[in-house]
């Protein structure tokens, strides 16, 4: 086990923004600390990096003990959300900056910096100032900046937050390919359940400065711990006091299927090759239904139609208590 | 952009260049024709004066010690009002400001209260420690020191603010020690602003009178500077030689001006 | 990404930094020693200026404040301040719409003259203002020793803060509001007055308090210019150095510490200002 975060508090005046936080994130992996704004991950991965002190707890990277060190002795690298480029300096200038404050010749950080931007492509970038490249293009420099000083965990902060959506579909699957390439240990904050489930081996979902469960995307997604991990992750519905996917409803014609609720179609929508449904039941729910084109088509659907809905078998349910239709 | 009808704005203009031309650009120009009224006779005689000569060198060396101190102070003062916390920093803020407002008159005056050598606060144990402050130099430096005090503090401030603490603790995750960080970081994205707060102080350092003329005593070739001789001259009836002195005075004020002007454009495009 | 996803959201805010020190050790040394200097050469001497003045008790700093001669100084001061500050709010404000809304030839030069008198020392700013002002005037015009010599100095050493303070703002300043104001029927002169002026309030303010701060305080243009006539044209300033070089220590305290009152006010009320508008931003 690569980091151990033990008993960690973070508070802000009367904010907590960690509340006796523990997790274990594994060596060589790429894993994401998921949830919402404000939720405390960000906070977190900054206790790891040292540019936090955490109020109470230990934090251990790669078995030393971290708690009291700066953020200068932990040799972590650190991957800004805005990119926290060196204006003044060229992107080659960038990269090398950890490797001259470490005192290296200048052959082998002028060799190591190549080396670097060609992981990155931006080769012929080097000569360029960080203002005359596109936001992708700086935040691949700022990873490669990270990367240089060789540490031993890869820390970013919603790395690709900033960039617009193709690009971020880019640099996401790019950010895959080169983990897979340079297997360091790499943690990253995203809100984004999507960018997560896509690009992580292991999932820490934090929200309201507690962790709310660990697991790969499929754990996750299959087998959510509680209600809110299941709704952060898709969609979700609840029929009869039970939280589940809308695609894992069942909807028949008729009362055959066992336990299930009488309800009216309110909606009927098409959308690509998907079909939504609301479905009003007698007990008051107001009920999502998500079903393939060729299933609605058989059973004849349409805005008012009677129907009845239970959950599929072998459907992710939990109890559903935080709300209600 | 909606503009206003054509006799409008001919006549602000009419104004506003009428103003600066009146109050500042022709009285202003006319000191420069004073001073060369007889081509460089005047000029070249004045320059030779040694107690002009004399004053024109304490005045640089005043401005200089005063222009490092308020760097260094300033600077330091900047970062610890932008990038910490701490008890008192709304007030400390709040009065770094006060210079600004405060009447050099005044200024002399405080200084003179508690570092006079005879009934001083602070005056007789330093003299006897063999440090004479008031009527010599590092009383007149004090007092440049407290009238230019907030001019690099404003002009790095904003710029501090600007620009966040995000490229300094990129510098911290790779390992760069707070000092290594200020010299490779921070201070080359501050540095136009230090410039130009160096240039204000310089300027406003070169011209201080008010405060100067109390602390030093003003002794004609010791603790007399540039801007007092031009008083004395004037008074003494010696038009030509306070014109070619205020000249060189106001040379060396609007080149600052102009080189901050210059320079200015340029860090928006960096 | 499902309205679900939203309504679990909790909206609550990271508070960026809180309340307490984030000192390191070096960064607390500075701090002693920033402060420790900041003490000797502001703090301290400004303390014992308001002990002296009060040194005397209420009576002293009484009788030297309505003294004819004093009393007359502070209210020529006062007066032309005031009269300066409004001839600033006025024309400055102009200035500064001519610098970003006009374009003509010498404009450049127009905004690099406006700061000819923050950077000119007073004393050579006198000296200026005598060459067109003085007894050998071009324009045949002889305010030396009249009070409109104090009023020339005043506003000349104080053009640039209306101007300066204003200008940024202006530039700032969205033009599609004004558009839009126009495409509601707005004529100009409302447009300038229902748009532009209120949101130009806080700047012409923060500039006309550092006006006035500047023209109470204001010493070195005035000493060869005005002459110092006592009841006529002796501003504060002058008085206060003429009690210094008469030896009344006390008394020169007690003017001063008025001024020094006046200071403190215009600070704390820009640092006010500041707040506000920063808070609205």
């Amino acid at each position: 086990m690569s980091i151990e975060i033990n008993n960690v508090t973070k508070t802000w005046g009367d904010f907590v923004a960690l509340d006796d936080v523990t997790v274990s994130l594994p060596t060589g992996q790429l894993t994401a600390l998921l949830g919402p704004s404000g939720g405390g991950k960000s906070t977190l991965l900054r206790v790891i990096a040292g540019l936090e002190t955490a109020d109470t707890g230990t934090v251990s990277i790669e078995g030393v003990d971290a708690t009291g060190l700066p953020a200068q002795k932990r040799n972590v690298g650190f991957v800004f959300q805005h990119y926290a480029v060196f204006k003044h300096m060229t992107v080659a200038k960038n990269v090398a900056f950890g490797l001259e404050i470490r005192k290296k010749p200048k052959e082998q950080v002028a060799a190591r910096v190549e080396e670097l931007l060609k992981l990155v492509h931006l080769s012929q970038f080097g000569h360029r100032l960080p203002a005359q490249l596109s936001g992708g293009q700086r935040q691949r420099m700022a990873l490669a900046r990270a990367l240089a000083v060789e540490p031993s965990v890869l820390l970013l902060d919603e790395p690709f937050g900033a960039l617009d959506a193709k690009v971020r579909k880019e640099l996401r699957d790019w950010l895959r390919r080169l983990h897979d390439e340079v297997p360091v240990t790499t943690v990253f904050v995203t809100h984004d359940q999507e960018e997560a489930m896509e690009v992580a081996d292991e999932i820490v979902v934090i929200n309201e400065g507690r962790v709310e469960q660990v697991g790969t995307p499929d754990e996750l997604y299959e087998t959510p711990a509680n209600d809110f991990v299941m709704s952060f992750l898709g969609d979700v519905t609840q029929i009869a006091g039970v939280s589940l996917r809308p695609h894992d409803v069942d909807v028949s014609t008729t009362p055959i299927l066992a336990g299930s609720t009488e309800g009216t179609i309110s909606r009927l929508l098409k959308v690509g090759f998907e079909v939504r449904l609301n479905v009003l039941t007698v007990a008051g729910d107001d009920v999502h239904v998500v079903l393939s084109r060729a299933e609605a088509r058989s059973l004849d659907l349409r805005e008012g139609s009677t129907v009845w809905v239970t959950a599929a078998p072998g459907a992710a349910v939990v109890p559903s208590m935080r709300f209600a239709g | 952009m909606v503009e206003p009808p054509l006799p409008v704005r001919w006549a602000l203009r009419a104004v506003a260049v009428g103003y600066v031309f009146f109050l500042v650009a022709w009285p202003v120009s006319l000191v420069a024709e004073h001073t060369f009224d007889d081509g460089l006779t005047t000029f070249t005689e004045t320059l030779q004066d040694q107690y002009v000569q004399r004053a024109l060198l304490l005045t640089a060396e005043i401005a200089l010690w005063a222009v490092v101190i308020n760097l260094v102070f300033g600077v330091t003062i900047s970062l610890l009002l932008v990038r910490h916390e701490f008890p008192g920093k709304r007030v400390l803020s709040a009065l770094v400001d006060l210079p600004m407002s405060v009447s050099p008159v005044v200024v002399g005056l405080a200084l003179l209260l508690v570092y006079n050598g005879r009934t001083g606060w602070f005056g007789p144990t330093l003299e006897s420690a063999g440090l004479q402050v008031i009527f010599s130099s590092p009383g007149m430096i004090m007092a440049t020191c407290f009238v230019a005090l907030p001019l690099v503090i404003r002009e790095v401030v904003p710029v501090l603010t600007e620009l966040g603490d995000d490229q300094e603790q990129a510098a911290r995750s790779l390992g760069a020690t707070g000092r290594q960080t200020f010299w490779r970081i921070t201070l080359p994205s501050i540095k136009w602003a230090v410039v130009y707060g160096v240039v204000l102080s310089l300027a406003r350092s070169l011209g201080e009178f008010g405060a100067v003329k109390i602390v030093s005593g003003n002794f004609t070739g010791e603790t007399q500077t540039a801007t007092l001789v031009v008083e004395q001259k004037y008074q003494n009836f010696e038009q030509a030689a306070a014109y070619s002195t205020a000249f060189i005075l106001a040379a060396i004020a609007v080149i600052c001006i102009v080189v901050v002007s210059l320079l200015r454009p340029k860090e928006s495009h960096a | 990404m499902s309205s679900a996803t939203a309504a679990v959201t909790p909206v609550r805010r990271l508070r960026r930094r809180s309340p307490g020190h984030t000192l390191t050790r070096t960064s607390g040394l500075s701090l002693g020693i920033a402060v420790t200097w900041f003490s000797l050469l502001v703090l301290i001497p400004l303390s014992a200026l308001v002990v002296t003045a009060a040194g005397g008790g209420w009576d002293a700093y009484a009788s030297t404040l309505t003294s004819p001669q004093a009393w007359a100084a502070i209210r020529l001061t006062v007066g032309q301040s005031v009269v300066v500050t409004l001839v600033n709010i006025v024309i400055g404000t102009v200035i500064a719409w001519v610098l970003v809304r006009d374009r003509f030839f010498g404009k450049r030069a127009l905004d690099v003259v406006i700061d000819i008198p923050f950077a000119l020392p007073t004393i050579v700013a006198g000296l200026v203002l005598l060459s067109l002002y003085g007894p050998n005037s071009p324009l045949g015009l002889h305010w030396a020793n009249t009070e409109r010599a104090v009023t020339l100095a005043l506003a000349f050493v104080t053009l640039p803060f209306i101007v300066r303070t204003v200008q940024p703002v202006l530039e700032e300043l969205d033009t599609d509001v004004e558009e839009a104001a126009a495409s509601l029927g707005a004529t100009g002169l409302t447009t300038f007055r229902r748009v532009i002026l209120p949101s130009l309030v806080p700047a012409i303010a923060a500039g006309a308090a550092l006006s006035f701060a500047r023209a109470i305080s204001e010493y070195g243009s005035l000493v060869l210019l005005s002459g110092n006539l006592p009841f006529r044209t002796e501003v504060v300033s002058v008085r206060v150095l003429s009690f210094i070089e008469g030896g009344n220590t006390a008394a020169a305290a007690a003017l001063a510490s008025i001024m020094l009152f006046v200071a403190l006010v215009v600070i704390v009320a820009l640092d006010l200002l500041q707040r506000r508008v920063s808070r609205r931003g």
